[in-house]
């Protein structure tokens, strides 16, 4: 009897020490990746700069609980080989707690079952592929960015309702995330609208000219038309469509909501709609942007145009709401503790720049607001229009 | 299929053509001279491309700007030459294959440092309104274009034929040796000949850049100006003029009337049709074998 | 210490640490490991075709392809068992490789190389092309491999399979080198007029050497899935094609040594070269410059040419 008191008081003592890998008395160790050389350098570029931005703030505010958060960012090429052996680095050899993910799909398809296996939170602040949140899996989170089928749904909506178009030509790359979201789009049109896709016509990304996909597009006459693809490609096209003559509204997929695809277009990107991560891009006249601009070109004088850019701004928002759920979870930090209160998290905007997220045991698809802009005067401004229809991507999940 | 979309795509499928001429000619010049084939060379457009962003972000004038490009690119193909390639001109070829891919990617992850991935656009006094003739819609960029590459190969044409330096290069692509024996300096010859590839690299740069937009992968199109190489042959000049421009035609034509699956693999579909019929191009011809 | 008995002590020394090597690993550096046999595995094969039979490959990230997206539809649709996918993955690549060297054995240089391009981006296209069957951009998965329901932990089984081919690898290609089909390589590479006056069948060999090589690769790629567990064609295109070739060149070419020196040279640099961050393709390409200008014959003349010194 008194041996099982005896052993019982100590683990008593002893076991709030055993603390989890990553979570020491002063610091709480997070591991990331994303692409920071190669063609994909933007997105884990913005995605460390962010992320360390927001951290420097938090320390400086006093940390989570008397601990000071620290950041180690690997390089992922854009490679699911290298993203695997990134996260395997972070995860054993530099025994991070967590990991924050900045990469593409790809990249983070490739490093899930690890994570899985090792039983640890990733947060997924970029990518969209449906594996991160379908099946649910309790360790893996997505934040800022929004469901594949969102965009369909909202895409479909604000075209038939939002600009009452009864014609829609749709012109898409062959590559997998254009195409999908031009036959998204095809499809919800029809089912959902009964909206009439006059034109389809498809184009190879890298293509320099587009003259045969407009001609055909001229000769439909559609009220809008669709455009998926690369900046570089649109502003190409845009140019080539008013030398046409084509005098319709472009709506553009979210690659170009960006201001990218107005330093490339320029005066024909004025009146292009699309949806955007987050209610303000970088460049936009909000008080709170300005600011938040402000600090960020003073932590990082020397970088170039285009920077800081969606990512900065997504990373940036997500490292704070990783914040405020640690300080929720406690002194007692661990995988699991971190879980539970994220799973607390609801309607939750870290600051005016993000988008709310809500996490629950149920699903951890974290945000499925896009916001609707338009180019005016040489920059992306919100609309007003909203949604009224609700989603039903979280059906499956009930 | 109306005649003016047909026209209209004529117009197209040379300026595109065009460019990939240029490139073509760029790939061709140290190949006859060195008998290097210069991976790098989509690089080198994309410097020039970039070279051209920052002169005119200093508030020159573009008809300045233009020949001072090619100039900066004739330098860069000296100093590559000098500085990377003569040193190993005596090794094997897959050695030289990658270390031209090499000062290729040294050149684009600079870039890449600086100015990341962000598209950029080139302002130039030719982004004007395109004009509208016989139907057609004529963009004046691409009019340019294709009037630059005429300029380009008649100068080419002439510079090879009658000039001194020109016809001591044609001697040194011929036989190193017998060049040596005759007096050319063919140490001299060969570092002018990468100078004016990339010069000529610079210039189809700078013509790229307000139709395509400027960002470092630009140089993936060095893959189609080798196609283009092939098929009008390596070993001639005319040929990658030409080769450049029926490859641009057939490119776009095809596009048009099959799709864009086709207009992908044709290209390469081209390629090794004439690897296995025809490998030297519709104008070049094999090398001479001394037994 | 005498070098024939010392060499053999380094032999049986590094067999008996790679042996061990899973145990006593980490994740990430059991990772490496992997990956450096699996490079290492694709480099002979490559050095044979280049290095010993004097023809340059721009695809050989192709074949490896073949043997990637080969292997994982075998286990993803059809399940079936670990060593016959490989098998069957093999073969498929060879077949590939039987496809090129076929129509380029009358091909050489630059022109051999364009051919090997052209296939390139054709696979590529291909594998884009048909996206619900390859996963196009989006990539492809491995799911769970079939093992014959064996109750040991799978990246054991994996490990020791990858440390099998190698070993495998390794001593065919020493066969190959040693007998009579790596001479007729070599003379094919040395001189082709002088090799067919000899009476080699020139056209036959070349074709046996893109055969056997696109073999190789075929093999590292199918391992890369296992290992990996995902792939997508940006690991097969025209940067990774060049990647490899790099492995013979600073490696050595024409020899066995060569191919492991280049391969686990490189597979370590990227790795080393993180603290750099986005300057490591930079760095990368500056290294590989300097040591094509100081180290024409690669790792393997290098050291020859010290041991040289007295």
């Amino acid at each position: 009897m008194r041996r099982k008191i005896l052993t019982s008081l100590a683990a008593l003592m002893f076991a709030p020490l055993a603390m989890a890998q990553g979570v020491t008395k002063d610091e709480i160790l997070i591991g990331a990746f994303g692409p920071t050389t190669g063609p994909a350098a933007y997105i884990g570029l913005g995605g460390r700069d962010g992320m360390q931005m927001a951290i420097k703030e938090i320390n400086a505010a006093g940390g989570i609980n008397g601990r000071k958060l620290r950041v180690i960012f690997e390089d992922d090429g854009h490679s699911p080989t290298k993203a695997l052996g990134a996260v395997k680095k972070l995860i054993d050899q530099d025994k991070v707690f967590m990991v924050f993910c900045a990469a593409g799909s790809n990249a983070t398809v490739g490093a899930i079952d690890y994570i899985k296996e090792q039983k640890r939170i990733m947060y997924v602040s970029f990518a969209s592929a449906p594996a991160v949140t379908w099946p649910f899996n309790r360790y893996l989170f997505r934040g800022s960015t929004t469901e594949v089928p969102r965009y369909g749904e909202l895409y479909s909506e604000y075209i038939a309702d939002g600009l009452k178009a009864k014609k829609v030509a749709i012109m898409n790359g062959r590559e997998e995330y254009p195409k999908n979201e031009g036959n998204a789009l095809a499809s919800q049109l029809k089912d959902g609208y009964g909206v009439d896709v006059v034109a389809r016509a498809e184009f190879n990304i890298g293509d320099k000219d587009f003259t045969p996909q407009l001609l055909d597009i001229r000769k439909a006459a559609p009220d809008v038309i669709a455009f998926f693809g690369n900046p570089a490609e649109a502003s190409i096209a845009l140019r080539q469509a008013r030398e046409f003559g084509l005098k319709q509204q472009f709506f553009v997929g979210a690659t170009m909501v960006d201001a990218n695809f107005i330093n490339v277009a320029k005066a024909n990107a004025e009146g292009a709609s699309g949806f955007a991560l987050i209610p303000f891009l970088p460049g936009n006249k909000n008080p709170d942007l300005v600011k938040w601009e402000g600090a960020w070109k003073a932590e990082y004088p020397n970088l170039p145009a285009g920077r800081p850019n969606v990512f900065d701004i997504m990373a940036y928002t997500d490292m704070h709401l990783l914040a405020h759920a640690m300080k929720a979870a406690g002194p007692e930090l661990n995988t699991d503790s971190l879980i539970a209160s994220l799973e607390k998290v609801r309607n939750y905007s870290s600051s005016p720049l993000a988008s709310p997220i809500t996490f629950t045991d149920k699903h951890h698809v974290g945000n499925l607001s896009l916001h609707i802009m338009q180019v005016k005067n040489g920059a992306w401004e919100p609309l007003p229009w909203k949604p009224s229809r609700p989603s039903v991507i979280l059906k499956r999940y009930e | 299929m109306t005649a003016s979309v047909l026209l209209q795509l004529l117009v197209s499928g040379l300026s595109v053509g065009s460019i990939y001429a240029i490139v073509a000619l760029a790939l061709v010049i140290p190949f006859k001279a060195s008998g290097i084939l210069n991976f790098g060379q989509g690089e080198i457009v994309t410097v020039g491309a970039y070279t051209a962003l920052v002169l005119v972000g200093f508030g020159m004038s573009y008809w300045l700007v233009l020949p001072l490009t090619v100039v900066i690119g004739l330098l860069a193909g000296i100093v590559i030459e000098r500085g990377f390639i003569r040193p190993i001109m005596a090794a094997p070829e897959f050695t030289l294959v990658i270390a031209t891919f090499a000062v290729g990617l040294i050149l684009k992850s600079a870039i890449r440092l600086y100015w990341q991935d962000n598209p950029f656009a080139l302002e130039t006094p030719l982004n004007a309104d395109p004009i509208h003739f016989a139907g057609v819609v004529l963009n004046p960029l691409y009019l340019w274009v294709v009037l630059c590459t005429l300029l380009l190969v008649v100068f080419l044409a002439y510079f090879f034929k009658y000039n001194r330096l020109g016809k001591s290069m044609r001697a040194v692509s011929q036989s190193h040796d017998a060049a040596r024996l005759m007096g050319i300096g063919v140490e001299r010859v060969l570092m002018i000949s990468w100078g004016m590839s990339a010069a000529i690299g610079a210039l189809a740069g700078i013509l790229l850049a307000p139709i395509v937009g400027i960002n470092p992968e630009m140089g993936h199109l060095v893959l189609k100006a080798l196609v283009a190489a092939v098929i009008g042959g390596f070993t001639s000049l005319p040929g990658a003029f030409f080769g450049g421009i029926a490859l641009g035609l057939v490119e776009t034509y095809s596009g048009a009337f099959f799709g864009s699956t086709m207009k992908n693999i044709i290209p390469f579909v081209l390629l090794v049709v004439f690897l296995l019929i025809r490998p030297y191009g519709l104008f070049g011809k094999p090398p001479v074998v001394r037994i | 210490m005498s070098g024939q008995s010392g060499r053999a002590a380094l032999w049986w020394l590094t067999g008996l640490a790679l042996i061990v090597a899973p145990f006593a690993l980490g994740t990430y550096h059991a990772y490496l490991v992997n990956l450096a046999l699996i490079n290492i595995i694709l480099a002979i094969g490559l050095n044979l075709l280049t290095g010993n039979s004097g023809q340059i490959s721009l695809c050989h990230s192709s074949f490896m392809a073949i043997g990637a997206y080969g292997f994982t539809l075998l286990n993803n649709l059809y399940h079936w068992p670990v060593p016959f996918a490989v098998v069957a993955a093999v073969l498929l690549a060879s077949i590939g490789g039987y496809a090129v060297g076929y129509p380029a054995r009358r091909l050489s240089g630059i022109y051999l190389a364009l051919a090997t391009l052209a296939f390139l981006a054709l696979t590529q296209v291909v594998i884009e092309e048909f996206p619900d069957l390859t996963g196009g951009i989006r990539g492809l998965k491995i799911e769970a491999m079939n093992w014959f329901g064996l109750p040991i932990d799978h990246k054991y089984l994996v490990y020791f399979l990858l440390l099998g081919c190698t070993a495998l690898g390794v001593y065919a290609a020493k066969q190959i080198m040693d007998n009579r089909l790596g001479r007729a390589f070599d003379a094919i590479r040395t001189s082709p007029q002088g090799a067919q006056a000899l009476g080699i069948p020139v056209a036959e060999i070349k074709l046996t050497a893109f055969v056997i090589s696109a073999a190789y690769a075929g093999l590292a790629g199918a391992l890369l899935s296992m290992v990996v567990g995902f792939i997508d064609p940006v690991e097969f295109g025209v940067s990774a094609a060049i990647r490899y070739i790099t492995f013979i060149v600073i490696g050595g070419m024409g020899s066995v040594a060569g191919s492991i020196a280049g391969a686990v040279a490189l597979t370590g640099l990227p790795e080393a070269l993180r603290p750099v961050k986005e300057y490591s393709d930079l760095v990368y390409a500056a290294l590989l410059l300097l040591s094509l200008l100081f180290m024409p014959n690669g790792l393997v003349g290098l050291a020859s040419a010290l041991r040289r010194k007295p």
